[in-house]
């Protein structure tokens, strides 16, 4: 019973070391201890996950639609972050660009963050099928850097904004993270505005396979919902993976993305 | 496919400006907390890059480390607040060193500030010590501690003290040899609830204190500290060692104990290489957490550097709490730069 729960994570950061040791310090002191392994994408840990090695993973919604698929459902997620219960994407263009809606991009240039990053490449595509957007209507630019971490990295939206002040697409795709990183077109009001913001949709969520008992599941969830903000030891790991507080996973918020896969065919294994 | 039009532009200046922004934010996300990114700035536009960059890490919680001409390093997370790391009684101005003069009757061979018979007084003065512990206790500084020399050379030591007890908890530091006649009743005027009597004493026998201080010394330090019982002061014991003496302490603390001493009042420190010891421990400002010292000559970094120029810091007394938060900010400055060449120390 008393087994370290072994959770997998993928490595988007060097930042990524010290959560996880500072996870396994918290965990060690209550009855659900745990480890971590970390993987370099989240094709590699959904398998790990799905073939027993690991307990639970720590997935992108990407990664969870996927075990979801791969698995006949028969996952469960555990809990998100508060963040990933209301993530958004934001459609933003340079200040004074004139966009006022997603049906402005017509004819115009479109960036967008990696293929398989759901807020910066998959969920924006499905958005602008929603308002009637088809292949053709919009010049998109793929910027497929970091493949395999699922837009974690932030790299691809940043080159998608590098490509809109060097005016080479008109408008980008980005998460709603990205965005407020740059200061929400507050910090350089001249430089870029939003447009379009998305419904919010869910992220991040751990993620078990049946074979981790209900039971233990339970107990290892309670611990980790224990974490508080305002206690100044669990404080800088949970400034570091973004969030205020541990809650249980809002599963509807998922149904944007399963609809993206579903429409635009995506590979199984990303 | 439509042709896209031209979008309006906004001025050159400021994409330029945020593309310094996305390179932080790419280059700040592959280090890891506590590590530095360094960008490039184009020269046409680093004003506004610069501007724009301080916004942005008063935003996310970062800190611009350095600006050169042509780059820009900035920490992910923000440096420790040096003063955060120490104890709050180590925190400059939490207590204030005043030296009441600099003559002595004792010429001790590693004296920090070369005190002697023949050392001029240089007196800080009835008027600005009283100055001194009105604006201590104004700066909300907790403790005055006064030393030489040796103050009871001084005919208006009881009035010096008074000022200063009258303000605040006080500490009298002496070598407790003057302790007879009009100095004894000087002693005896004083506030015993609010001043502590600090008396220097080397060694648990005779020999490696009058060494130092002088034959016949110790035992009328000891003697000393006996008198400011009987007269009713609590009383600390101050020794200095030479470094190789400081793993030889248990003999030391059991003497003291026999005096009445309590443990927490048995104060052993390092012997520093100022002043007129040839030998010692070497203190800068660079190693020196500063207490504020207060002499005739102005205000120095620490009482044991406070007769020499790589110490001084200003030779303006008052206000005081100017004084403190000069020293509080020197501080500041020196343990960032302190960290800032740690991180550039190659290991090999």
């Amino acid at each position: 019973m008393n087994a370290p729960l072994v959770i997998g994570s993928v490595a988007y950061s060097p930042n990524v070391v010290p959560i996880w040791e500072g996870l396994r310090d918290y965990f060690a002191e209550t009855t659900t201890p745990i480890d971590f392994v970390l993987f370099s994408n989240y094709g590699r840990q959904v398998d790990a996950l799905i073939s027993g090695s690991l307990d639970l993973a720590w997935n992108t919604n990407l990664a969870w639609v996927r075990t979801v698929a791969q698995t006949d459902g028969a996952c469960r997620a555990l809990a998100s972050r508060d963040t990933d219960l209301v993530f958004k994407t934001v459609f933003v263009a340079r200040s004074g660009s004139g966009f006022t809606s997603l049906e402005s991009l017509r004819g115009r240039r479109l960036v967008l963050g990696s293929r398989d990053s759901a807020q910066a490449a998959i969920l924006p595509i499905h958005f602008l099928r929603e308002a009637g957007l088809g292949e053709g209507d919009v010049s998109l630019t793929r910027i497929d850097s970091d493949v395999g971490k699922h837009g974690d990295t932030g790299r691809s939206e940043l080159d998608a904004l590098r490509a809109v002040l060097d005016d080479r697409a008109d408008a980008a795709a980005i998460g709603i993270n990205t965005w407020n990183a740059i200061g929400r077109g507050e910090l350089l009001p001249g430089a870029f505005e939003s447009f379009w913001t998305s419904p919010e949709y869910s992220h991040c969520n751990f993620t078990a396979m049946p074979s981790l008992t209900i039971e233990r599941a339970d107990l290892w969830v309670a611990n980790l919902l224990a974490m508080d903000w305002q206690n100044p030891q669990h404080r800088p790991i949970m400034e570091m993976e973004g969030l205020q507080a541990w809650v249980p996973p809002r599963l509807e918020g998922y149904s944007s993305l399963v609809a993206a896969v579903s429409e635009q065919r995506i590979a199984p294994r990303w | 496919m439509v042709t896209p039009t031209s979008p309006v532009s906004p001025s050159v200046a400021e994409p330029t400006a945020m593309g310094v922004v996305l390179d932080l934010i790419e280059g700040i996300g592959r280090v890891p907390r506590g590590g530095t990114v360094t960008v490039g700035l184009r020269q046409a536009h680093r004003a506004a890059a610069l501007g724009l960059v301080a916004a942005w890490c008063a935003a996310s919680g970062n800190e611009i480390v350095v600006a050169e001409e042509t780059t820009l390093t900035v920490r992910h997370g923000r440096t420790p607040d040096p003063l955060a790391q120490l104890d709050p009684a180590q925190r400059p101005g939490s207590r204030v060193w005043v030296y009441t003069n600099f003559d002595c009757n004792l010429a001790c061979d590693y004296c920090c500030v070369r005190s002697s018979p023949k050392a001029e007084r240089r007196a800080i003065g009835a008027d600005r010590l009283q100055q001194i512990a009105r604006e201590a206790a104004d700066a909300g500084v907790g403790e005055l501690i006064l030393t030489g020399g040796e103050p009871f050379l001084l005919n208006d030591l009881d009035d010096l003290v008074k000022s200063c007890t009258d303000a605040l908890p006080t500490t009298l530091l002496t070598n407790g040899m003057l302790f007879r006649g009009a100095r004894l009743e000087r002693l005896r005027r004083m506030d015993r609830s609010r001043l502590t009597l600090q008396v220097s004493v080397d060694s648990a026998t005779p020999a490696i204190h009058d060494s130092h201080r002088g034959t016949g010394s110790w035992a009328k330090a000891v003697s000393g500290i006996r008198i400011a019982h009987e007269e009713g002061f609590r009383v600390k014991v101050a020794a200095t060692l030479p470094a190789d003496q400081m793993h030889e302490l248990d003999p030391f603390h059991v003497f003291l104990d026999t005096l009445g001493i309590s443990r927490e009042d048995q104060v052993i420190r390092a012997l520093a290489h100022r002043g007129v010891a040839d030998s010692g421990i070497e203190l800068t400002v660079d190693s020196l957490i500063p207490e504020v010292t207060i002499t005739a000559d102005g205000v120095y970094w620490h009482p044991v550097a406070a007769d020499h120029d790589d110490q001084f810091v200003t030779r303006d007394i008052f206000p005081l709490a100017d004084a403190i938060a000069e020293i509080t900010r020197r501080f500041v400055a020196h343990r960032r730069a302190a960290d800032r060449a740690a991180e550039w120390f190659p290991c090999a």
